[in-house]
């Protein structure tokens, strides 16, 4: 590796793009996973999604087991010590309520889809189209779709995204505006 | 650049291009990178309509129609490509290596600084003042940063101090966070 062709232009025999392996837990390819903070995480991820690259780190790393390299650095926290971004755990939980517009109409607020990293715009048209009725994004996280279609989403978000568990759908019953 | 770079706070517009601009920006991009040529089409189909993302400080990013995020610069500047970009086609910018000892500075942001660019685990390839460079690392093979060089690698070598290669986007930062545009 020492030798690295720097000169430019595509090579021969690659075709191009390349597909580059990211990890999962910290997007970096993963030859660059050991200077993330959370370096530990990342090997979890690789060992649970990709065995064999995460075979090949670890045959490196018993090679440079012990090596000088480690040693020499200071562990001293300060500059070029990459901070770890802290992530806010929100418990992942849909919360779906129903709020009365006018005397005997009402509409059904769904909020929390963004924990499970939904796009919440794709989202309002799909139940905008599932329900034929009006259907926007109201705020940071949160849904409000025309008509009473609680009882509907029950079934329905698990169906279209199989990540929420209809248990972590929670009903608030209903609410004010 | 994207150092504290916010998807939700730094984006102000997005716009589609009108097709005569669209023409000027490829071409202006084949004429920063002559060996994109023959793979432009891949990266910026013509029958693609790519949009601008406009952001804080004057920066604009190119984006495609699927959403990604292909190349970005500040005002005048000269288009740099992404980091996702520069992986799947890393040979159309001049490479230039750092050593083992610096890749968590420039993963941290820092400016590629002129002996971590001269000494043994390092390379450069000959460039300019104020060119486009791929920042590599010793013994790994993919892209950690895209920058611009502040003095000529003549000058690197001459010098050796201070900084040598401007760092404009690198891993993590917030333009790599950013997930497509919709």
């Amino acid at each position: 590796m020492a030798d690295r062709d720097l000169t430019m232009g595509p090579r021969e025999g690659i075709t191009y793009p390349i597909k580059v392996q990211y990890c999962g837990n910290c997007s970096m390819p993963i030859e660059y996973c050991e200077y993330y903070p959370e370096y530990d995480k990342c090997k979890q991820w690789l060992e649970k999604n990709l065995p064999t690259e995460f075979e090949k780190v670890k045959i490196d790393e018993e090679e440079n087991a012990g090596g000088e390299e480690e040693k020499k650095r200071q562990k001293r926290g300060g500059k070029g010590m990459l901070k770890s971004k802290k992530k806010e755990d929100v418990p992942k939980l849909v919360q779906v309520s129903r709020a009365p517009r006018g005397k005997k109409k009402s509409v059904t607020v769904v909020s929390g889809l963004s924990t499970f990293d939904i796009d919440l715009k794709v989202a309002a048209k799909f139940f905008g189209t599932k329900f034929a009725c009006g259907s926007s994004v109201t705020g940071d996280d949160e849904i409000v779709i025309q008509g009473d279609v609680k009882d509907d989403l029950f079934d329905i978000i698990p169906e279209k995204w199989p990540e929420i568990d209809e248990d972590s759908i929670e009903d608030l019953g209903d609410q004010k505006r | 650049m994207f150092k504290k770079f916010d998807e939700k706070e730094s984006i102000s517009g997005v716009q589609q291009l009108k097709s005569s601009v669209q023409k000027g920006i490829r071409a202006r991009l084949l004429e920063l990178y002559p060996h994109l040529e023959n793979y432009i089409d891949q990266v910026l189909p013509k029958k693609d309509t790519f949009r601008i993302v406009k952001c804080h400080d004057h920066i604009e990013i190119v984006v495609n129609s699927a959403g990604e995020l292909l190349f970005f610069r500040q005002r005048e500047g000269p288009w740099m490509p992404t980091l996702r970009l520069l992986h799947k086609y890393p040979f159309f910018l001049p490479m230039q290596q750092v050593d083992k000892g610096a890749i968590r500075f420039v993963l941290s942001g820092a400016n590629i600084m002129c002996p971590g660019l001269t000494s043994a685990g390092a390379r450069m390839s000959d460039a300019p003042r104020a060119q486009v460079v791929a920042v590599m690392a010793e013994g790994k093979q993919h892209a950690l940063a895209v920058g611009l060089t502040a003095l000529s690698t003549e000058d690197i070598a001459k010098v050796n101090k201070g900084v040598g290669i401007e760092n404009c986007h690198y891993l993590n930062d917030g333009l790599w966070q950013m997930k497509p545009v919709k």
